[in-house]
C-alpha cells in the first residue's frame, strides 16, 4: 500500500486518473505510450530508448482487410515496425499499423516476379496476437528484400544471433537516466516477504534456500516453503520421484486454516506402479501440516486417460491405495497442443472478418471457451476444498508447469483478494509463474522464427483470459482493469521487458536480466492510474474475499476487447465508467470539502487535540 | 380438504370449514371420471405425522381465491448445484445455517409441503417453512430475504395459473415407496409425458411427478409419494394436482380468468401527477401530437364518429377508442379507405421528431381479398406523405424483413428448452455447445432484426424523412420496432414515465393482442376472445397455440440490450423490465389481459371487472423492491420531464406536464378554465407547433449477433447453478448506490453544517477513526437507530469489516459491501451482510435519484 500520500493527493489519483482510460482501453497498449524516454525524431512515433531504424520505404501499400489498400510509408527498427498511410483526403485520419516485432511470428513474402493484379506482390506478417498484416511492395524498386530481411533478423533475432530488443532497451535507459530512476518492478515480488505474508515460516512450514543454486530442481525457485518436517535430504530424495524433481512445494496458505496449495510435478509411477515410500510420507506431512483435515486432495488437471497414458513413458498419477487418506481428482484440462489448435480456430472466427449469422457457432467449435471452463471449473473445485473444507490440495499435470500454473494461480486469486490488486497480481505473475519455471521462453518463442514448434502454446494467454472472465463476473472485485491484463498480453510478446524472457529462474538469474533488463512492472506502475478499475471500492473491501466463479459455458464469453480488437467492426465503443467517475469525483470533491470545513472549525473550535487526526497517513 | 369440487364436486371432506364449502366457480372442463377420489383428510389418521401436519402448510388465499385440489408434494430445485459442496460453504461461512432455512432444494433432498392449486394460482407451502433445528434462524434470515423481490399477490414458491404453459406427468416406474426414490423420479424424463389443454386426459397408471413449464422459464419439479391407504384405496395426489392443473391453468373463455373473481375495489396511488400517460382519452393523444410538433396531423374518437357508433356498421372496423389521422383525410373517408386493410389499420400516427416533425407511422397490409389491388394503399401512403413537410416517406416494410409471430414463437420454445434444463446432465450437455444451441433457437438473429430496422427507421426520421412501418395487421412487430424506434430517438421514452406512456401508446392503446400473444386464453375455436376484437387474419379453426407469441418479450430483450450498450441512458433497470414480463402473468392487472380496448369495456361492463394498471407497482411491490427498478447510473437531465418546463421551446412538454396536474395556462389553452380539467379538450392547434424533444440524444445500438448477449437475469434466473454469488451487475450497482448515498448524506451534513451523521467512507477515505470523534456525543453506537421506520445500524467501527478469512492485506476499518448474487433481486437470497446497512444505502440514494435536479448541478453548493 502506498503510504503518506496526502489526502488530496489519494483523492485526486482515484478520478483524474481515468480519463486517459476512455481512450486507450480498447485498442493496444503498445503503440500510444509515449514515456518521457522516447525519443522524438521526425517521425510520427516516439522511439524508445535504444531503438534504432533499420529500414525505412516510403511506397508501400498496406493492404488492410477493412479499409482496402492504403499507401504510406513503411519504418522497421529494431523493436518495431511502423506504418502509416498517406492521407489523401484532409478530414480523414491516417492509417496507422504499429507492431512490436516481437509480435510477429512468421514473415513470408507473397507473389513473385511474375504476378500480376495489384498488390499481389510483397510480404504477408503472422502474428502471436492474433492479426496478420499485409503490405504489397513494387516489384520494380526491390524494396521487398531489405524490407523482408530487417524484418527477419529483427524479429528473430536469436535465430540470427542476435539479442532481444529488451536489452538494448535498458542499456539505452539506464545511460539516459543514469541507473535506476523510481521504483524497480523487479522488486515487486520478495519470496520470503511473500511467504511472511502468508505466515510462513510457521509451526509447519519453513522456507528453505535449498535451491539456491538451482541444483536440486533447475526449473524451481531458489527459495521454497516446506514442511518443516521434512529435511533437506529428505526433500532430495522426494525430488528424485517426481518428474524433473518438481517436488511438491507450497504455493499458498490460508493463514487462518492452514489449508495450503502445493505444487509438483506427475509422480514416476510408470507401467508398473513403482512406490516411494519418501514421497508417500512426504504428502503425509502435507497433508499432517493442516490440522484442520485428516484428509489431502490431489488435483490431477490432466483427464484422467491422458493422466493414465502417462505411466507409459514413466510418469502417472498417485494411486489411492499407496497414499494413505488421499484422493485423486482428475480436471479433465487439455494439453499444450490441444490449446494451441483452439486459439487457431478463434482467430480464424475473429480474423479477418466474422459471419455474424454462423458466429456463435463458430465460436463454440472453437471450443476455447469449453475449455476456459475447465480451467475456471478446476480452480473452484480447489477453493472449495481449500477454503469449505479446509483440506489442502495438491495440484499437479505431467510436468506441473503450464495446466498447475493455471490452476494455482487462478484458485489463488479466488482465494485471496491480495492478488486482485496491481501488485498483488504482479506478485502471481511473478511467483506461480515465473518462479516456477512455465516456459515462456519456448511457449512464446520470443525471437526465435521456428513459428511453427510444438512447444508453442498460449497456456498464459488463457490464464489471462480466464482472470478476465473472472473479473467480468465480479465487477467490482479487481484493482486493475480490461486494459491491464491486455497490456500483459501485449508485453507477453513485444520483448521490450525483460520479465517475460527465458524459461526458468535459474535462466533469469545467469542471463542478470534483473541488471540487464526491465521490469514490466516498472513501467506498469509508473502510470498505474490507466489501469485502475473504477468500480473497486477503495473505500471498502471487495464485496466477495473468496470468489466462486460460475464455470459455465453459459456465463462465459469470448474476450472481444482482445481477440477482436483489431477488427474495426467488432469492437463496441464501450461505455464505460464515465459516469462512475463522475460520481466519485463528486464524491471525493465532498469528502474533501467537508475535511476542509472541520478541520478548520476544530481549528477554531479546539486547538488541543486536532493537529494529528487529519496528517496522519491513509494506511 | 377440498376436492376438484366442480359441479359434481361431492367431496368427502367436512362441509363445515369454510374451505370445504362447495365450490361456486364453474368447472372450465367436464370432470373426469374417477378422478374425485376421496383426499387426504379421510385417511390422515394413517399418514406419518409430516403428512399429518401437511394441513398446516396451507396457502394464503385473496379474497375470491378458492382451494381446487391440494395433495401434499415434495419440491425440488430445477436442478442442483453440480457441486454439492458450495452449500455447505454458506453454512460454514455465516453458522446461522441460512441456507437450510431458505430452500431445502440446496441440500440433495427436496422440500416437503402442501401444493395447491387454486383459481389463481399453484401453490407449494413448505411444511417446516423456518426450520426446526434452528428456531432462531428463522428470525436472523427474514430481514434478508425482504431484500428479495416479494409479490404482495404470490409467495416465492408460487406461480399463477396464467404463467403455467406446459405441464409434464412422469408416470410411476415401478413404486416409489420413499421419498428418495420419488426424488429419482422428478428428476426421471424418459416417462415424460406433456398434458395437452383440451384433449381429454385418461391418465393412467400413478403419477409420480410433475414438471411444469412456466411462461417465464420457471420449471417446477414436484413428486408425489405413494400412499398405501386402507380406506380409499389408492390416493394418487400426482393424478389429482395433474388434473386440477389441466382443467384450470388453461381456461378457454377470458372470464374464467381469476381476474374476475378477484373483486377487491382498486384504490389507484397513480396520482394525477404521475407521468405515465395512459393513451385512453383524446387528450393523452393531443399533448404527443404537442410535444413531437406535429402539426398535420388530428386525433379522431370512436366515440365522437357517427359512423363507429352505428350498430350497423361499427362491426365493419376494428379501430382503437381514439387514433390519431392525417388531417387533410376526413374521418369518414379513412374509415372508408381503412376497410382495406386487415385489422382496419389504416396508418395511424404514433410520433414524430426533428424539426420538420417527420412522422413515424403505422400500417397494416390490405386484406388478402384486397390485394391484388394496391390502389387503397398508395391513396393512403399519398395521405401520409402529405403530412410530411419535405414530402417524402419511407415505407419499411415488416412482414419481409422480421419473423413472423409463429417464428418467434418457436425460437422462444428453442430458447426456453435451453434455459429449463431438467437435470444436472441435461444441463451440462447444454453447456458443451452451448452457443452454437442458442444459435439456434434464433432468438438473438430476431432481437438484432428488430434493433436493425428500429435503427433503420430512426435514422429515417432524423434525416427528416416520414417512416411508415407496415406488417400484416399492424400489430404485433409494428409495436415492437415503432416503440424500439421512438426509445432509440426520444430520452423522454427512457425514464420509468415515458417507457410506461411508450408501452401503453404502441401496445395497449393500439391493441396488441395480448390475450392472444401470451395465451391467457386457450381456445380450439376463434370465437373465445369474446368481443369485438377477434377478426382480421384470425380463422376459427386454428389452434390458438398458432396465435401465442411473446413479441412482447422479445421486444423486452431489445430494450434489454440497448441497457447493456447504454448503461446510463435508461432511468430503468434490468429488475424493471423482468418485473414487467412477469406481470404479464398476473390476471390481477388488466393491461396485460386483452386483445383490444372493446375487450376491456366489455368486460368491465359485463362482469364488472376492476381495471387495475399494471403500473401501479405499488399494488404488488414494497417501496424497496420499486427502488429496484431504478437506474442508480441514471441521472435525470434538463431535457427530461422536469426539466423541460424551464425550457422556453418546451410549450409543449410543459403541458403536457402541467395538464395533467390539471392546470391549464388560461391564456395558452383558449380560455378553457373548467374546474374538471378532464372535460376539457385540448387543442393542438393552440399550441406551439415546435417538437420539444431533444435531438441530440438519440441513440445508435449496435445490432449485431455478436454485439448481443443473452438475458441472463430474466431467463436463467431459476438456475441457481448460475447464480454468481456476490457478483453480477446487482453488486455494481450497489456500488453506485453506495456512491449516490455517500453523496447525499454529505450534502446533507453540508446543508446542516453537522458532520456527525458522515458516511463510513468519509472516515475510511480520511483514514479518521470514527469512534475517536464520536466518543465524546454518542458513548453508544452499536445500537440500532430507527429512522422512518427503517432499522439503521451504524457499524462498529472498531469491529467493522473483520475478514472472515483472516488476512486482510491492509489494516482493518473497511467496510464491507453486502453480498448479492447476480440475479439479484431473483434468485435465492444468500447470506451476506446486515440488510440494514442494504436499506440505507437504498433510502438514501434514491433521495438523489428522485431529485430532479441534477448531482452534479449541485456542486454549486461548493
Amino acid at each position: 500500500m502506498e503510504s503518506s500520500a496526502s489526502l488530496a493527493d489519494k483523492l485526486a489519483s482515484k478520478t483524474a486518473s481515468n480519463n486517459s482510460l476512455d481512450s486507450s482501453s480498447k485498442s493496444s497498449s503498445l503503440g500510444s505510450k509515449h514515456g518521457q524516454n522516447g525519443v522524438l525524431r521526425d517521425t510520427p512515433f516516439a522511439y524508445l530508448d535504444g531503438e534504432e531504424d533499420q529500414d525505412q520505404k516510403n511506397d508501400v501499400t498496406y493492404v488492410c482487410p477493412y479499409r482496402g489498400p492504403v499507401f504510406g510509408a513503411l519504418t522497421i527498427t529494431n523493436y518495431r515496425l511502423y506504418f502509416r498511410s498517406l492521407p489523401l483526403r484532409d478530414q480523414e485520419p491516417p492509417v496507422v499499423v504499429d507492431v512490436p516485432l516481437g509480435v510477429i511470428a512468421r514473415v513470408e513474402k507473397i507473389g513473385g516476379a511474375t504476378s500480376r493484379g495489384e498488390n499481389s506482390y510483397g510480404i504477408e506478417i503472422f502474428c502471436k496476437d492474433m492479426r496478420n498484416l499485409r503490405f504489397a511492395h513494387k516489384q520494380q524498386n526491390h524494396s521487398r528484400r531489405t524490407v523482408f530481411e530487417k524484418l527477419q533478423t529483427n524479429a528473430f533475432p536469436l535465430s540470427y544471433s542476435g539479442r532481444l530488443f529488451a536489452f538494448a532497451h535498458a542499456a539505452a535507459a539506464s545511460a539516459v537516466n543514469g541507473g535506476s530512476s523510481g521504483w524497480d518492478g523487479w522488486a515487486v515480488y520478495e519470496p520470503l516477504a511473500e511467504l511472511r505474508r502468508l505466515g510462513v515460516p510457521n509451526d509447519m512450514w519453513r522456507a528453505t534456500k535449498l535451491n539456491e543454486s538451482y541444483t536440486i530442481c533447475d526449473s524451481y525457485p531458489a527459495v521454497w516453503a516446506v514442511p518443516k518436517a521434512a529435511s533437506d535430504d529428505f526433500l532430495r530424495r522426494v525430488a528424485q520421484f517426481r518428474s524433473r524433481c518438481r517436488l511438491p512445494v507450497l504455493s499458498w496458505m490460508n493463514p487462518r486454516t492452514q489449508a495450503t496449495i502445493t505444487r509438483c510435478s506427475q509422480p514416476l509411477v510408470g507401467v508398473s506402479g513403482k512406490r516411494n515410500a519418501d514421497d508417500e510420507t512426504y504428502l503425509s506431512y502435507i497433508m499432517e501440516a493442516n490440522a484442520q483435515s485428516d484428509k489431502l486432495t490431489i488435483m490431477d488437471a490432466r483427464p484422467s486417460a491422458n493422466a493414465i497414458a502417462n505411466k507409459a513413458k514413466g510418469g502417472g498419477y498417485e494411486s489411492e491405495d499407496a497414499y494413505k487418506n488421499v484422493e485423486i481428482n482428475f480436471l479433465d484440462i487439455h494439453n499444450i497442443h490441444v490449446m494451441r489448435e483452439s486459439l487457431r480456430k478463434v482467430k480464424e472466427a475473429c480474423f479477418p472478418t466474422t459471419d455474424d449469422s454462423k458466429w456463435q457457432t463458430a465460436i463454440d467449435n472453437t471450443l476455447w471457451l469449453k475449455h476456459i471452463r475447465c480451467i475456471l471449473a478446476g480452480a473452484v473445485r480447489i477453493v472449495d476444498k481449500v477454503e469449505t473444507m479446509s483440506t489442502s490440495v495438491v495440484v499437479h499435470c505431467s510436468d506441473g508447469w503450464d495446466r498447475t500454473a493455471q490452476l494455482t494461480a487462478l484458485s489463488m486469486l479466488l482465494l485471496d483478494p491480495h492478488y486482485r490488486t496491481v501488485r498483488g497480481f504482479e506478485v502471481l505473475i511473478e511467483k506461480e509463474w515465473l518462479s516456477f519455471g512455465h516456459k515462456f521462453q519456448q511457449r512464446i518463442g520470443h525471437g526465435d522464427n521456428k513459428h511453427s514448434d510444438a512447444d508453442r502454446s498460449p497456456v498464459f494467454l488463457q490464464f489471462i483470459d480466464s482472470v478476465w472472465q473472472v473479473s467480468q463476473q465480479f465487477n467490482n472485485a479487481f484493482e486493475f482493469n480490461e486494459h491491464f491484463l491486455i497490456t500483459i498480453v501485449d508485453h507477453l510478446y513485444s520483448c521490450r521487458f525483460g520479465t517475460f524472457l527465458c524459461n526458468t529462474e535459474a535462466e533469469r538469474v545467469t542471463e542478470d536480466l534483473k541488471h540487464k533488463t526491465t521490469s514490466l512492472w516498472t513501467h506498469i506502475n509508473s502510470s498505474l492510474d490507466q489501469y485502475l478499475n473504477p468500480l473497486f471500492p477503495s473505500f471498502t473491501q471487495g464485496a466477495e474475499l473468496v470468489l466462486r466463479p460460475i464455470a459455465s459455458v453459459r456465463a462465459l464469453r469470448l474476450w472481444k476487447g482482445l481477440y477482436c480488437r483489431w477488427n474495426p467492426g467488432l469492437c463496441v465503443p464501450q461505455h464505460g465508467c464515465q459516469r462512475t467517475r463522475e460520481l466519485l469525483s463528486k464524491q471525493d470533491q465532498l469528502f474533501k470539502h467537508v475535511n476542509e470545513l472541520r478541520l478548520k472549525s476544530n481549528n477554531r473550535s479546539n486547538s488541543m487535540q486536532t493537529t494529528t487526526r487529519l496528517a496522519s497517513p491513509m494506511h | 380438504m377440498a376436492t376438484g369440487g366442480s359441479g359434481a364436486g361431492s367431496g368427502s371432506g367436512g362441509a363445515g370449514n369454510d374451505h370445504y364449502k362447495r365450490n361456486t366457480f364453474t368447472s372450465y372442463v367436464a370432470p373426469l371420471p374417477g378422478d374425485m377420489r376421496a383426499t387426504a383428510d379421510t385417511n390422515e389418521w394413517c399418514l406419518p405425522s409430516d403428512l399429518r401436519d401437511v394441513h398446516l402448510a396451507r396457502p394464503r388465499l385473496l379474497p375470491g381465491e378458492q382451494i381446487v385440489a391440494s395433495a401434499p408434494a415434495y419440491m425440488y430445485s430445477p436442478i442442483e448445484p453440480m457441486d454439492s459442496s458450495i452449500n455447505i460453504s454458506h453454512n460454514n461461512s455465516n453458522g446461522n445455517g441460512m441456507a437450510s432455512v431458505n430452500d431445502g432444494g440446496s441440500h440433495k433432498e427436496a422440500t416437503f409441503g402442501l401444493l395447491s392449486v387454486t383459481n389463481f394460482k399453484l401453490a407449494f407451502v413448505p411444511l417446516h417453512a423456518t426450520s426446526k433445528r434452528n428456531p432462531e434462524a428463522g428470525v436472523v434470515t427474514a430481514p434478508l430475504c425482504d431484500l428479495y423481490q416479494e409479490n404482495t399477490y404470490l409467495g416465492r414458491n408460487e406461480i399463477t395459473l396464467n404463467n403455467i404453459d406446459q405441464i409434464y406427468t412422469i408416470a410411476e416406474l415401478g413404486r416409489a415407496a420413499s421419498a428418495l426414490q420419488a426424488a429419482r423420479m422428478a428428476s426421471h424424463v424418459s416417462r415424460r409425458k406433456k398434458l395437452e389443454p383440451f384433449k381429454q386426459h385418461n391418465i393412467s397408471g400413478r403419477i409420480a411427478a410433475l414438471h411444469i413449464v412456466c411462461k417465464n422459464f420457471r420449471l417446477l419439479k414436484f413428486a408425489f409419494q405413494q400412499q398405501d391407504s386402507k380406506l380409499s384405496g389408492a390416493s394418487d395426489h400426482g393424478k389429482l394436482i395433474a388434473s386440477a392443473l389441466v382443467r384450470f391453468a388453461y381456461p378457454m373463455r377470458h372470464d374464467l380468468s381469476f381476474a374476475y373473481a378477484y373483486r377487491e375495489p382498486y384504490y389507484s396511488t397513480l396520482g394525477p401527477a404521475t407521468g405515465t400517460s395512459m393513451y385512453a382519452s383524446k387528450n393523452d393523444w393531443a399533448r404527443e401530437l404537442i410535444r413531437c410538433g406535429a402539426t398535420e396531423w388530428q386525433v379522431v374518437s370512436s366515440a365522437s364518429v357517427p359512423l363507429l357508433q352505428n350498430p350497423l356498421h361499427a362491426g365493419k372496423y376494428t379501430v382503437p377508442p381514439h387514433f390519431v389521422i392525417p388531417k387533410s383525410c376526413t374521418v369518414d373517408r379513412f374509415l372508408d379507405l381503412s376497410r382495406a386493410f386487415c385489422d382496419s389499420r389504416a396508418a395511424f400516427w404514433v410520433y414524430s421528431y426533428g424539426a420538420s416533425a417527420a412522422s413515424l407511422v403505422r400500417l397494416a397490409e390490405l386484406q388478402p381479398a384486397a390485394q391484388q389491388d394496391t390502389k387503397l394503399e398508395n391513396v393512403m401512403l399519398e395521405l401520409v406523405r402529405k403530412c410530411d413537410e419535405r414530402r417524402q416517406l419511407k415505407l419499411l416494410q415488416l412482414t419481409d424483413r422480421l419473423p413472423s409471430i409463429q417464428d418467434v414463437r418457436r425460437s422462444y420454445q428453442k430458447l426456453r428448452r435451453l434455459c429449463t434444463p431438467e437435470t444436472p446432465e441435461k444441463f451440462m450437455l447444454q453447456d458443451d455447445k452451448y452457443l452454437g444451441l442458442i444459435e439456434k433457437t434464433n432468438w438473438l438473429f430476431y432481437v438484432s432484426l428488430c434493433l436493425r430496422y428500429s435503427s433503420e427507421a430512426a435514422a429515417t426520421l432524423r434525416s427528416g424523412i416520414t417512416c411508415v412501418l407496415q406488417e400484416s395487421n399492424g400489430r404485433d412487430l409494428c409495436c415492437a420496432i415503432s416503440s424500439l424506434t421512438q426509445l432509440l430517438l426520444d430520452p423522454h421514452f427512457r425514464t420509468i414515465d415515458g417507457f410506461q406512456s411508450l408501452v401503453q401508446k404502441e401496445w395497449v392503446a393500439l391493441e396488441h393482442p395480448f390475450q392472444r400473444r401470451l395465451g391467457h386464453v386457450y381456445t380450439a375455436q376463434g370465437s373465445g376472445s369474446g368481443g369485438s376484437g377477434s377478426s382480421g387474419g384470425n380463422n376459427g379453426s386454428e389452434l390458438l397455440e398458432g396465435e401465442q407469441s411473446p413479441v412482447f418479450l422479445l421486444f423486452l430483450d431489445c430494450v434489454w440490450q440497448l441497457l447493456q450498450q447504454f448503461p446510463d441512458e435508461f432511468e430503468f433497470t434490468q429488475t424493471y423490465l423482468t418485473s414487467l414480463w412477469d406481470a404479464c402473468f398476473m390476471p390481477i392487472f388488466d393491461t396485460f389481459q386483452f386483445d383490444t380496448q372493446a375487450q376491456r369495456s366489455k368486460a368491465v361492463l359485463d362482469s364488472q371487472l376492476v381495471l387495475r394498471p399494471v403500473w401501479d407497482w405499488g399494488e404488488q411491490f414494497s417501496d424497496k423492491d420499486k427502488m429496484f427498478f431504478s437506474n442508480p447510473l441514471y441521472q435525470r437531465q434538463k431535457g427530461d420531464l422536469a426539466g423541460a418546463q424551464s425550457s422556453a421551446a418546451g410549450a409543449g412538454a410543459a403541458h403536457r406536464r402541467s395538464l395533467a396536474v390539471g392546470h391549464n395556462r388560461g391564456g395558452t389553452a383558449g380560455g378553457a378554465s373548467g374546474s374538471t380539467p378532464s372535460r376539457n379538450t385540448i387543442n393542438p392547434q393552440l399550441f406551439a407547433t415546435v417538437s420539444s424533444v431533444p435531438q441530440d440524444r438519440f441513440l445508435q445500438p449496435a445490432h449485431r449477433i455478436c454485439d448481443l448477449s443473452v438475458w441472463d437475469q430474466c431467463y436463467y434466473r431459476w438456475l441457481p447453478v448460475l447464480d454468481i454469488r456476490g457478483g453480477g451487475q446487482p453488486q455494481v450497482d450497489l456500488f453506485h448506490r453506495l456512491l449516490l448515498s455517500n453523496i447525499a448524506k454529505v450534502q446533507r451534513c453540508l446543508e446542516l453544517q453537522s458532520y456527525e451523521e458522515l458516511p463510513d467512507a468519509y472516515f475510511e477515505v480520511t483514514g479518521e477513526s470514527r469512534s475517536s470523534l464520536q466518543k465524546e456525543e454518542t458513548p453508544v453506537e452499536d445500537e440500532a437507530e430507527y429512522v422512518d421506520g427503517v432499522e439503521r445500524r451504524r457499524k462498529p467501527t472498531t469491529k467493522a469489516g473483520t475478514p472472515t478469512n483472516g488476512f486482510s492485506p491492509v489494516s482493518g476499518n473497511h467496510l464491507q459491501l453486502s453480498s448479492l448474487s447476480s440475479f439479484f433481486p431473483f434468485g435465492s437470497p444468500i447470506a451476506g451482510d446486515a440488510p440494514h446497512q442494504l436499506y440505507d444505502i437504498l433510502n438514501s440514494s434514491s433521495e438523489l435519484l428522485q431529485d430532479t435536479t441534477s448531482i452534479l448541478d449541485k456542486s454549486s453548493i461548493l
